[in-house]
């Protein structure tokens, strides 16, 4: 009930300078207000208004969030509400397997121009977000993936082509993100925005140790081949295709800010852990905070790693850390009655997570965007 | 005289093919393999003295999450004894199949076997003749050319007696240095990780089935004529295709068994128990994860209990050790240079500044060193 009025008071205080900006207070702000401006002047009047809930949130709760089973469902939200009887206020979809897509392939197994999972979700209250495991053909010419190489399984697939609108590169990149604004631009007329994640983890770990390197092929031609390609994504989705829905999302892998595509693209800074102990995860927020402070801060995957279990989300909160969001991991073999135990987020986690109060869940998201 | 020798030759033979197979148990767990790669136990050399290339290294498990891994490993370099062998998933026993490579490593260092989230029961070797092989598909051949282009479709009915423990005999020959098979599913995709590209030479290579995933891969594809599994690869010719199966019978002799040590559930507090050897080649280390050090603070110290190895310093080694970052090796402080502690007692009580204390919250820790024991770390408030 103290976090209920709390929010009422909140609501009542915020003043908006923008159709497009808030505002936030508490405690991850300093002094000032800090002033949070969608990129696209344009956006829709639900991309606006999910944008203000964010930041009125920002350092007072998280919106709990799952991402789905691999690619089109809700199926891990569902696991969530089966342990604690709520169901997380975001999903994430993935266009991972869009080669797939019987709307494009007939042999396909799944299909996106099906909005029906996403409607779904949407219509009983849950925030809808995007990502893009944006695979291409390997190198044998029958797989797709998104791991750079030479072997068979990898692909050679150069993103720094994104310059050359001549190339086979730069053609197939059009093609894909012209079906996935197909996709978007199908949730666009239906009034729901997306929270958008294209492109992440692109600098994988080579900022972190020497001979680190990146893990996708977005990120395996260094920052300035990997921003241009984020450029042309935004100008092309934006301009081009008029999605005005889209919350863009840029992941940080710490200490690559060569790899930033710039205030005028990016909405929120999110980070994956999975190393995601409080005490890392508190330095972590504080770090990319102090570096984006005009951004909102978000923990865009989470969950137990190989090494350490990720901690309850009262000690991740309660050691300082204000992530907007959180979206643990799936978990496929659970999902297929292979696994009694979630390997990424379980049922003790999630019942910690809700019972903190700390963390909004789909009915509280559907009242907050009313 | 000839006519004896031709007795003695049938005779012998007769004897050599009564003898029942055996599988003979060489440990005994259990040996709990916990998370994140920690874990292993290392196979004594004298175990490989007598063994025979193609005889069957299997490992007997339970208790095996559904991401569970396992590794056979060179305990001197930490490599997978092949490539294959650096890490696999399972769902119940799995085997190696040991080659004069393996064994060579085997009877200088033994071999180690890791991975994460299982429980070892029962390390055993037996003769390959304790195997049955069925052929399932004999061809016709197909040649893998060098751009990997060519592919031989398996039929579902070839391999619905496919089951987990078997092994898959790929029947080669032609076999170019480079040799590689990849094996996939009738949709193209490899049926594991380790499968895609996997080296292959000589007249065969087996694949052993340690869990159900592949086969459940393998089951989509349905029944009778539709291609269940498609092989391709390169530099090599696939003739046939073989199950192999165990069908022998198990020793009860334990006489000569290696015991895995007993079990120990740290306490509150400890964040190492047991006995673990820094020998003087520098090659010991242990890693301390983050977790145990979120709640620490400059009032903590750790504990480090060892005992001196008399040969080491015999040998003219000084038993020291050192505590460094979990992610470039520097010293734990931030010091240039690393900071060595000289031991001659039984404990070293380390204090911790504000830099180390950050770096072991944040990442963890590694103990290294030479010339003793360690047998316990404890977290310790001082207050």
């Amino acid at each position: 009930m103290r976090h209920h009025f709390l929010h009422q008071f909140i609501v009542l205080v915020i003043v908006f300078t923008n159709a497009a900006s808030c505002h936030a207070v508490g405690p991850v702000s300093t002094t000032e207000p800090v002033s949070y401006r969608l990129c696209n002047p344009n956006a829709t009047a639900e991309t606006q208004r999910l944008w203000a809930v964010l930041c009125q949130e920002y350092g007072k709760r998280a919106l709990s969030g799952v991402v789905a089973n691999v690619d089109w469902n809700a199926r891990e939200a569902e696991n969530v509400y089966k342990w604690t009887g709520h169901y997380p206020a975001l999903n994430v979809f993935d266009f991972i397997n869009i080669h797939a897509s019987r709307d494009v392939n007939k042999q396909g197994w799944l299909d996106y121009s099906d909005l029906t999972p996403v409607t779904d979700w949407f219509e009983t209250g849950g925030v809808v977000g995007c990502m893009w495991h944006w695979q291409v053909p390997a190198n044998n010419g029958t797989n797709w993936t998104c791991s750079p190489g030479k072997n068979p399984g990898e692909t050679s697939f150069n993103p720094a082509n994104v310059n050359d609108p001549a190339s086979d590169e730069y053609k197939r990149m059009i093609h894909d993100i012209d079906q996935v604004a197909g996709y978007l631009k199908k949730m666009q007329k239906r009034g729901i925005p997306v929270i958008w994640r294209p492109l992440h983890e692109a600098a994988g770990n080579s900022t972190e140790f020497a001979g680190g390197k990146a893990w996708f092929w977005w990120g395996a031609q260094g920052p300035d081949a990997y921003k241009a390609l984020w450029r042309m994504l935004y100008d092309r989705l934006v301009n081009y295709h008029k999605l005005n829905n889209l919350i863009w999302v840029w992941n940080s892998q710490m200490n690559d800010s060569d790899w930033y595509p710039g205030d005028d693209v990016v909405d929120v800074v999110g980070r994956d852990n999975y190393y995601a102990l409080q005490y890392p995860l508190a330095k972590e927020f504080r770090q990319l905070q102090t570096e984006y402070p005009n951004k909102l801060i978000a923990l865009a995957e989470c969950g137990n790693g190989d090494e350490v279990d990720m901690s309850l989300w009262t000690k991740i909160w309660g050691e300082g850390s204000r992530w907007s969001w959180f979206m643990t991991w799936y978990d496929y073999n659970y999902n297929a009655g292979n696994s009694d135990e979630h390997q990424f987020a379980g049922e003790q986690w999630w019942k910690d997570a809700f019972d903190s109060g700390l963390v909004i869940d789909r009915e509280q998201m559907k009242e907050l965007l009313k | 005289m000839k006519g004896n020798r031709i007795i003695v030759v049938v005779l012998c033979t007769l004897f050599f093919a009564s003898l029942p197979a055996v599988e003979r148990t060489i440990l005994i767990g259990p040996k709990t393999i916990g998370k994140a790669w920690k874990d292993n136990i290392v196979l004594e050399p004298r175990h490989f003295a007598s063994a025979h290339a193609g005889d069957i290294l299997t490992v007997y498990n339970d208790n095996a999450k559904r991401t569970a891994q396992g590794a056979f490993q060179n305990p001197k370099t930490w490599q997978g004894v092949a490539p294959e062998y650096g890490y696999f998933g399972i769902n119940g026993p799995f085997r190696m199949t040991l080659t004069e490579d393996i064994l060579a490593i085997a009877r200088e260092h033994g071999i180690a076997i890791g991975g994460h989230d299982y429980r070892i029961l029962q390390v055993t070797i037996s003769d390959a003749a304790d195997y049955q092989e069925q052929m399932v598909w004999t061809g016709p051949a197909v040649m893998m050319k060098d751009d990997w282009s060519a592919n031989a479709e398996i039929p579902a009915s070839c391999l619905k007696d496919l089951r987990v423990g078997d092994g898959l005999r790929l029947h080669i020959s032609k076999a170019k240095p480079n040799a590689a098979a990849k094996l996939m599913d009738f949709t193209w995709n490899v049926l594991s990780p380790a499968l895609d590209g996997v080296p292959v030479g000589g007249d065969s290579y087996t694949w052993y089935i340690y869990d159900d995933a592949p086969l459940l891969k393998l089951a989509l594809a349905g029944y009778g004529t539709n291609v269940a599994m498609r092989i391709g690869g390169t530099g090599y010719r696939l003739d046939a295709i073989g199950i192999v199966r165990q069908v022998g019978e198990v020793s009860e002799d334990y006489s000569a068994v290696q015991r895995a040590p007993r079990e120990y559930v740290l306490r509150a507090g400890e964040l190492f128990h047991g006995e673990k050897y820094f020998p003087a080649d520098w090659s010991g280390n242990l890693r301390l994860t983050a977790a145990p050090f979120q709640q620490a603070t400059e009032n903590d110290v750790l504990l480090i209990s060892y005992t001196l190895d008399p040969a080491a310093k015999a040998a003219g080694v000084t038993p020291q050790l050192s505590l460094r970052n979990n992610r470039t090796w520097g010293e734990l402080t931030g010091a240039a240079e690393p900071i060595w502690y000289k031991l001659d007692g039984t404990d070293v009580v380390y204090m911790f500044d504000a830099v180390a204390l950050d770096e072991v919250k944040t990442r963890g820790l590694i103990l290294t060193g030479v010339g003793f024991t360690l047998t316990k770390i404890e977290l310790i408030s001082a207050q």
